[in-house]
């Protein structure tokens, strides 16, 4: 029943909101409530989707025998419920035959579900239904496009992390642009227009740089096999064993291709998650969008970005990941860790402060993914599932405050523990999960990456800069969380004065039953993720598996031939020594 | 001319036949425009011409073998053209069918028919005199096609410009035909390529070498045609005339002249021809080309993001356009059209031509339909609010305009990723120089993103500052719809668009021409063949 039902539910998982979305579209702007139920009806049920997927993977990993690769095999990512799946977990579903017609190949409609991507995905359809709920009063205006966007935008979300092709993984990456620039854009605060541009911009330069890094890749893997491939499995055997090949002359031209094909990819990607210095729009997006635009920008789409280091920087340039990708992707960070958590503290507005946290915490994963082993690896996805949960809810209470009293300043806010209990309680919850306490899901996974992040520079001989600097953003995230959480919910009662006619203004109450719906789904992941970690971490454990042994063929290769020589790598003659 | 010239020129009249049936009703449009005056039933004659033409086009069937060595020759590649430019001259007149005023209308349509004609004809061109004639046949009408609808300062302006300059442009190319046919004492392409291929195997230095020659020749045609297309630095005139000119005649500049222009340029240099003429060619094209397209399409944008009058817009995003169609010629030169790795350089541009003139038109398309004699859509600010008082022409207009940055499930998506492919794709002592253009390319298409971006926020983000009336003429609607079905159909599933250009650039590849392909192997030394791998 499984071979047969679940590739048809990967399809349905990205048609359902697409369907949902047109529905909503036609469905006109006077009919509002139809229009909300329809589209929380498709997120839900593209969460059961989700979920059975889920339910589905862990068990036939369970099943699958652990079967030793043979002798010059090379480990690579082994996608299940492939729709329209040849015998070897690959698609026959073509949409462009490229390369002529001997030895072509074809830009393939490929999805599926690994260790990588189903949590990612099952975090985007709880977060889509959280989403719905939550704009359900907020968005009165143009409701039917409104929701139109949003389920559009699940369904280019949940194809990045389902894609297996590159050139569909890219599609459905610049496919979130457009949702998102017309949620922003259209139901966002005052400075939306340039908040949506800016966005939109940054991301379309980089992307369009990955798209670069991306062909550059498949062309390199054509000419030195002959055979042209843009299946993500695929390619990252190729680039596999080629850097297993012990030739000189090979190795270098590989190592002098990776190092230009790992910047164009990590270009698109360090925009999108962001990395430090290229951050500057996430503040004011974050800001300017409307409350289920901020929690899926938040709780998905900087996920994609790390997600597309992890599924393409890493396995197909692993050589280029260790020697560049460590030092540099490692030190910005880190970097951001400290001053993500500083910007944050110093904001007057609880979102931007939300927003700064983001930058921080994805610094967490980064540090972690480049790391490059086990533990920084797990870690580090881990913890994009954490901060899509816990960021996502603490936008979404945030969202919630703001409908109530018009104003996110920090200043105006006061002692509200006493007014809104259950408001306050969520808000310390996810605060506290935020800031990793134990038994919490924040918690397993930045142990994980600081682990990790030592382990690395340790065994290379080097004094764990980077994960002492990490470490420090721990504090600072706790110190910036409380004040968040003293200053509005406990002190003294001081509530904005609220202005208006008592229909645009109802008199303030605690959280309603919608909102606890999505707020509760929520908790509960975090919980279980807290106390039961290891449900994610064994079903991620063997795909990891593939992007650290790629990585070690990468590094395994002789740095002593490479351009790039960095301190405290082993000398080559050691090396020479040493085997 | 000898006999097979004679013979070849009797078997081709057949497949003549869809540009005659334009010829004669031009003709016929412009005597009965003298007696009735109707803008509906000479529009209604245009589109039948054009039918009919399509009609004829498809009864003829493919030719028996490919003959170059008459005026024209029906390759794969001249059908390409004429498909791309009947379709687009049926957009055209759809889209000019409520601009014009009764007394024009005649006129208007025959001029827009020959125009189509030339651009066939360009396309099909295998000699240098039918070539400059086809071409001077899309130049002519043209100035007639500005000045007619129009008659304010603006538009004369802009008609007195676009003749001077494209004077001067056509006087460039005859002097490099001239240069040419000095080179190959024959005006047919084939007997050209084959002297620049000597030209190239002569040394340099030697005394007799005509590589200056050659090299002038190639410069000056190259710049007589950089004109048709819009390329730096001879786009000066574009932003002036599109503004001046009456919506549909701007969009017959921005599409059917570049197309001409592009077909010239294809079949001129020979780059649908055997990879071994075009790759022995490789000496200084190649970078000519890759100056020009890098300049062309960074200057156009960067001038497109100063523009506020939408017009002017899309006269630079017309020039940044042409820069990324010359990437693939670039790499088409370069790498010959027997290049290993599909889609072609060439394939791309082709591909390219298509998506262009459907997005192009289609946003001109969308301005001519809003826009009204009393009220036209100039500045961006026109557009406010338009997703609200016109939501189906809003959605429309924003495919198009994503289309134009790039974005996927376009056809402006795929003809991007083909042009980038082919420039990574490029090998041998250049490669480094293709890479470096593919990322010109990729920073351009994001700069790109924010003018157009800017016309989408107005249209989407903004409130209308004075809503624009509801236009009710049908035929501008069925125009935009055309254009956004070929945006749209090609986005979604662009294999079969990419099939036929790839047919299209396999013009010389079937057995008709082993004699001439027997001596230039001979003569063509080991390096200037096509590699692969190393």
């Amino acid at each position: 029943m499984d071979t047969q039902l679940m590739p048809i539910l990967v399809v349905a998982l990205l048609a359902v909101p697409l369907i949902g979305a047109t529905a909503a579209a036609l469905l006109g702007g006077r009919r509002i409530a139809a229009v909300r139920w329809v589209s929380l009806g498709a997120t839900l049920f593209a969460a059961i989707i989700a979920i059975v997927l889920a339910w589905g993977f862990a068990r036939t990993q369970a099943q699958e025998p652990e079967t030793p690769l043979a002798a010059g095999q090379v480990a690579t990512f082994r996608p299940f419920f492939v729709p329209g799946a040849d015998s070897d977990h690959a698609t026959t579903w073509e949409l462009v035959r490229v390369g002529g017609s001997a030895g072509g190949a074809s830009i393939r409609f490929f999805v599926g579900i690994d260790g990588l991507n189903i949590w990612l995905v099952v975090l985007t359809a709880v977060l889509m239904v959280s989403a719905v709920l939550v704009s359900w009063t907020a968005i009165r205006e143009r409701a039917n496009e409104f929701y139109a966007w949003l389920l559009a935008l699940q369904t280019a979300m949940t194809g990045v992390f389902l894609a297996f092709d590159v050139v569909l993984f890219y599609v459905f990456f610049e496919l979130t642009l457009v949702p998102l620039f017309f949620l922003i854009g259209m139901w966002g605060g005052s400075q939306r227009r340039y908040a949506a541009r800016k966005f939109f911009v940054y991301t379309l330069a980089g992307s369009l740089l990955t798209l670069l890094g991306i062909l550059g890749v498949v062309l390199a893997c054509y000419w030195s096999t002959d055979e042209l491939t843009f299946s993500i499995p695929r390619l990252v055997e190729v680039v596999g064993q080629r850097m297993a090949l012990d030739s000189a002359p090979e190795q270098v031209s590989w190592q002098n291709i990776q190092f230009w094909v790992f910047l164009a990819m990590a270009a698109g990607f360090a925009v999108k998650v962001p990395l430090v210095p290229f951050h500057t729009w996430l503040p004011l997006a974050h800001v300017e969008a409307p409350t289920a635009g901020s929690v899926l920008l938040a709780g998905v789409l900087l996920k994609v970005g790390a997600y597309g280091f992890l599924r393409l920087c890493l396995p197909l340039a692993p050589w280029a990941s260790g020697v560049i990708g460590m030092p540099l992707v490692g030190t910005l960070a880190a970097i951001g860790i400290v001053y993500g958590a500083f910007c944050a503290l110093s904001q007057s507005d609880m979102k931007k402060l939300v927003a700064y946290s983001s930058v921080s915490h994805l610094g967490f994963c980064m540090l972690g993914m480049f790391s490059l082993n086990r533990e920084g690896l797990s870690g580090s996805l881990l913890q994009m599932v954490n901060h899509g949960l816990s960021t996502g809810a603490l936008f979404l209470l945030v969202g919630m405050l703001y409908e109530r009293y018009h104003t996110r300043a920090l200043r105006d806010y006061g002692g509200l523990a006493a007014r809104l209990g259950l408001l306050a309680c969520f808000m310390v919850f996810f605060c506290l999960t935020s800031v990793g306490l134990p038994g919490l899901n924040g918690f397993v996974g930045e142990i994980l990456v600081l682990a990790g992040a030592f382990q690395s520079q340790v065994t290379r001989g080097e004094w764990p800069t980077m994960a002492v600097v990490a470490s420090s953003g721990i504090v600072l995230g706790a110190w910036y969380l409380f004040r968040l959480l003293r200053e509005v919910f406990f002190g003294s009662l001081r509530e904005p004065s609220v202005q208006g006619t008592r229909e645009s203004h109802p008199p303030v109450r605690d959280l309603t039953a919608r909102e606890l719906g999505a707020l509760i789904p929520i908790a509960g992941l975090c919980l279980l993720l807290g106390v039961v970690p290891q449900i994610l971490l064994d079903s991620i454990r063997r795909d990891v598996d593939v992007v650290v042994r790629a990585v070690e063929s990468g590094r395994a290769t002789d740095p002593g031939r490479s351009m790039v020589r960095l301190r405290g790598m082993p000398m080559p003659v050691n090396k020479e020594e040493g085997r | 001319m000898n006999e097979t010239n004679v013979a070849a020129v009797i078997a081709s009249i057949r497949f003549l036949a869809p540009e005659a049936i334009l010829g004669v009703a031009a003709c016929l449009l412009f005597l009965g425009g003298t007696i009735v005056h109707d803008r509906r039933i000479w529009g209604s004659v245009a589109l039948a011409a054009l039918g009919l033409a399509g009609v004829a086009f498809v009864a003829a069937g493919a030719p028996p073998a490919v003959s170059t060595a008459g005026q024209l020759s029906w390759d794969p590649l001249a059908w390409w053209f004429r498909t791309v430019a009947l379709s687009g001259g049926a957009v055209l007149v759809l889209m000019s069918w409520s601009e014009l005023s009764d007394a024009h209308a005649a006129d208007y349509h025959a001029c827009l028919l020959v125009a189509v004609m030339g651009v066939s004809l360009t396309g099909a061109a295998s000699d240098l005199v039918t070539l400059f004639l086809a071409l001077e046949l899309i130049s002519i009408p043209t100035y007639v096609l500005l000045y007619l609808p129009r008659h304010d300062a603006a538009a004369q302006e802009a008609a007195l410009k676009y003749f001077l300059l494209s004077m001067f442009s056509s006087a460039l190319l005859l002097f490099g035909f001239s240069y040419l046919y000095g080179l190959a004492s024959s005006t047919n392409l084939s007997a050209v390529w084959k002297a620049l291929v000597e030209t190239r195997m002569t040394p340099i230095h030697s005394r007799v070498s005509s590589a200056p020659l050659a090299l002038l020749a190639v410069v000056m045609v190259t710049a007589g045609l950089s004109f048709r297309i819009a390329a730096v630095p001879f786009h000066f005139y574009a932003s002036d005339v599109y503004q001046g000119a009456p919506t549909p005649a701007a969009a017959l500049l921005a599409f059917l002249t570049k197309a001409g222009g592009f077909a010239g340029l294809i079949r001129v240099f020979g780059f649908a021809a055997p990879a071994t003429v075009a790759a022995a060619q490789s000496g200084e094209l190649p970078v000519l080309l890759w100056i020009l397209s890098a300049v062309t399409m960074t200057l156009g944008n960067v001038l497109a993001l100063l523009q506020s009058n939408l017009k002017r817009l899309l006269a630079y995003s017309s020039v940044a356009h042409a820069g990324y169609m010359l990437i693939g010629l670039a790499v088409a030169s370069q790498a010959g059209a027997g290049s290993a790795l599909h889609p072609s350089g060439l394939a791309a541009v082709l591909f390219y031509l298509v998506a262009y003139g459907a997005m192009t038109l289609g946003v001109f398309g969308v301005l001519s339909y809003l826009g009204s004699s009393g009220r036209p859509v100039e500045a961006e600010d026109d557009l406010g609010g338009l997703s609200r008082t016109h939501p189906v022409i809003a959605l429309l207009m924003a495919l198009f305009l994503l289309s134009l940055i790039g974005i996927p499930l376009t056809a402006g998506f795929w003809g991007k990723l083909f042009l980038l492919w082919g420039a990574l794709a490029t090998r041998g002592e250049r490669a480094f120089l293709f890479r470096c253009l593919a990322v010109i390319a990729a920073l351009n298409a994001a700069v790109g993103g924010w003018y157009y971006l800017r016309i989408l926020a107005r249209m989407f983000l903004h409130n209308a500052v004075k809503p624009l009336p509801r236009p009710h003429a049908w035929p501008g609607l069925v125009a935009i719809w055309l254009c956004a079905v070929l945006t749209l159909v090609p986005g979604l599933y662009p294999a079969w668009l990419l099939r036929c250009a790839e047919r299209a650039t396999r013009s010389d590849t079937e057995p008709q021409s082993t004699d001439r392909r027997g001596e230039q192997q001979a003569e063509i030394p080991q390096e200037a063949m096509p590699r692969r791998g190393g």
